[in-house]
């Protein structure tokens, strides 16, 4: 007889469940459920092309900024139209501000308070309560963060959240000195406060080897490169198999890779023998600069025991922030975003379908549109960067809480597995689009 | 004794929730109350006794409701966070899922209404919370205080055939421009509560009705207004309109 064990997961963004199967007093395999099927690729059967970016905006409130780009960028294909270098920078800095936010969220949220118990540092149970007052200055440093972030999506997005300006087209945007001001000021001081928490991240964890149980096993690492450099709007997926084989992912015809059936949630994979992974350590493994000297120095610090272990992905995160900002700071000078520049008109359809892709904060984010005679879309599919994941995360917890069950103490797998699923940083909202 | 506070997700996007995080008063708010049940930030999963309760998200599935009776019979006061919970939100657009709002099965003592609401308005609400005082909406609409709108009456006779500008149109948009309605846009302003300070429009985009009606009934208002107005035939038979955020109330 099979048993089953169901327990909530906490500290996760959405609400998701772990299924335990238990068969002769042994773990047989481990789910991680996500329960919610909001369907909006049924939602979007019958909406017109304008109206697209802004109904998938809401699959999620933590990748908003990634959801209506990529929304965008399918819909531009299918017009031929490439958009002009303002509406790129302008779109790069609403997704720098997304990510500011989404990754100081996780990593304060949800992997500090993990890490510290995992290297036990800190080893009672810690909520919120004693999570803002372990390191005050942690704390007030990621919470500036994570309020610029959402400041500058106000201030180009003209919306915090579900971002108004971005549109098929471009981006709509008046030239205006002193936002840019402002927002330089920002960047300039997220780039201080993550220093220190860099520095923070080293001093506390870096000495320590992290546990097996995370280590990813062999595994497709998926995300856009652009000529081997971080870039999380242009560029060409990029798979790279093993340690040193890399294969471009031929996005037109990604059926040869994955596929879906949009009436019913889930990814099939063509290749059941390897998992896929996106996000932070996938960009770091497919990407071979991140263009910033700071960063090689940091990085230095890991050796290849970190960067093959999902608890890296944290530290990435951190990274990550600190490269888009400089990045972003760099866009703030371009006399580009200075010029008045019109938006090209929508006019013909050159193609009855669109594929796009940009890098999520959580990984790769593949949209895929067909429209009918009267250009309203008539197919929809969208890949979404948990539900890439979830195959891996699934392999792993199964691993780790078989291992664990040799104890017979099935509250300590609940915890502990959990502090895989939480190192993924899955998004249910979008797993459940 | 600190006022404790429950903040819950239903079917949602966590916009909400997330904008509740990162707006400027949280900190101190979280200082002033005691935070009782909270998910996405906290391991405590159990539903006790508190004082306000705080819903995001639609009711897509059966099972929501007894969790949200739960919260009801254990909080003195329960509010819509967002326009999800308020009126159902963006999966009334679903000809397959059911999408709720919270007020379906519950009863509800206000709503802080957006997809997600302003920023201002959360943390106008956080304070008025934590005073232990009612939640304050304006009581107008959209238009009352539109800058596109002068001293003009709002133009209901006008063709309305188009639901965005071209992007040729855009880019001339300035504050003399005039109101969407007059273009033969459609504008949802006339039915919509102001509180946004008229985001949208001030980036050149008509009202989608983020913030929902005035008065309680989404679906009447909308229905009394599209056929106020001179609307084409393409744009009458559009879903993506009717039931962008709410439809037609249905049992549970
Ligand atoms: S109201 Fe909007 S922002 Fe809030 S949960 Fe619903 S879709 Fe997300
Ligand atoms: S209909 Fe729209 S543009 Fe016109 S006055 Fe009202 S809110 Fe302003
Ligand atoms: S203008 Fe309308 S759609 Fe835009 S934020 Fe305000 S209420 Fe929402």
């Amino acid at each position: 007889m099979i048993q089953k064990v169901i327990d909530v997961c906490t500290r996760v963004e959405g609400h998701g469940n772990v299924k335990i199967y238990i068969q002769n007093d042994e773990i047989s395999n481990v789910e991680f459920e996500i329960l919610a099927f909001r369907g909006f690729e049924n939602i979007l059967i019958g909406k017109k092309l304008s109206d697209v970016p802004k109904i998938v905006s809401r699959i999620c409130g933590l990748c908003h900024a990634s959801q209506t780009i990529v929304s965008c960028k399918s819909i531009e294909e299918m017009y031929n139209i490439k958009v002009n270098q303002q509406s790129v920078l302008v779109r790069r800095l609403l997704m720098a501000g997304e990510l500011l936010k989404s990754h100081s969220m996780h990593y304060f949220f949800q992997s500090f308070p993990d890490l510290l118990n995992i290297f036990k540092i800190y080893t009672k149970p810690i909520d919120i309560y004693d999570l803002i007052k372990y390191n005050p200055q942690l704390t007030s440093h990621i919470y500036e963060i994570i309020k610029i972030g959402n400041d500058i999506d106000k201030l180009f997005g003209g919306r915090s959240i579900h971002a108004i300006t971005p549109i098929p087209g471009g981006v709509i945007y008046r030239p205006s000195r002193n936002r840019i001001i402002i927002v330089e000021k920002y960047f300039l001081r997220v780039l201080s406060n993550l220093e220190w928490i860099i520095k923070n991240f080293i001093d506390l964890f870096s000495k320590f080897n992290p546990p097996e149980d995370f280590v990813i096993p062999n595994v497709n690492f998926l995300s856009l490169s652009n000529n081997k450099s971080y870039d999380r709007y242009d560029g060409i997926l990029t798979i790279k198999k093993g340690l040193a084989e890399y294969q471009d992912f031929r996005l037109e015809e990604y059926i040869d890779y994955f596929d879906k059936d949009p009436t019913i949630r889930g990814i099939d994979f063509t290749d059941k023998n390897h998992n896929y992974l996106v996000g932070p350590i996938s960009r770091n493994q497919v990407v071979e600069s991140y263009g910033s000297d700071e960063i090689s120095g940091y990085l230095s610090l890991f050796d290849e025991k970190w960067r093959n272990n999902i608890l890296y992905a944290s530290f990435l995160n951190l990274i990550e922030m600190y490269v888009e900002s400089q990045n972003s700071l760099k866009i703030l000078e371009d006399p580009i975003l200075k010029s008045t520049i019109p938006l090209p008109n929508l006019k013909s359809i050159i193609s009855r379908e669109g594929i796009g892709v940009v890098e999520a904060p959580r990984g790769s984010l593949i949209h895929h549109y067909r429209i009918n005679k009267r250009n309203v879309l008539k197919e929809a599919k969208l890949f979404i960067a948990t539900e890439i994941n979830i195959a891996l995360i699934n392999n792993m917890i199964s691993n780790y809480a078989r291992k664990l069950y040799e104890k017979k103490d099935l509250n300590k797998v609940k915890k502990e597995i959990q502090k895989i699923i939480r190192a993924f940083d899955p998004c249910i909202s979008c797993a459940t689009h | 004794m600190k006022l404790k506070i429950l903040i819950a997700s239903l079917t949602s996007c966590s916009g909400c929730i997330s904008s509740v995080l990162s707006s400027d008063i949280f900190p101190q708010f979280l200082e002033r109350i005691k935070l009782s049940y909270f998910p996405f930030i906290s391991d405590e999963n159990k539903i006790e006794e508190c004082d306000i309760a705080l819903i995001e998200g639609c009711i897509s599935m059966d099972s929501q409701i007894e969790l949200l009776k739960d919260i009801r019979n254990n909080a003195k006061k329960v509010y819509a966070l967002g326009t999800c919970a308020a009126f159902g939100g963006i999966l009334s657009l679903s000809e397959k899922k059911k999408a709720g709002a919270i007020s379906d099965v519950v009863q509800i003592d206000g709503i802080i209404p957006g997809c997600p609401p302003p920023l201002k308005l959360i943390g106008n609400c956080l304070i008025r919370l934590i005073e232990n005082k009612e939640i304050k909406l304006s009581e107008k609409n959209l238009c009352s205080s539109c800058p596109l709108r002068g001293n003009n009456n709002i133009p209901f006779e006008k063709p309305v055939n188009k639901l965005n500008p071209s992007n040729d149109e855009l880019t001339i948009f300035n504050e003399k421009s005039n109101c969407f309605l007059d273009n033969g846009i459609l504008c949802l302003g006339p039915i919509t509560r102001e509180g946004c300070d008229h985001i949208c429009i001030e980036q050149g985009i008509p009202c989608e009705g983020c913030l929902g009606p005035v008065s309680k009934d989404y679906t009447s208002n909308l229905i009394n207004f599209l056929s106020l107005i001179n609307l084409s035939k393409d744009l009458t038979k559009y879903k993506g309109i009717f039931y962008r955020f709410s439809k037609p109330k249905i049992g549970w």
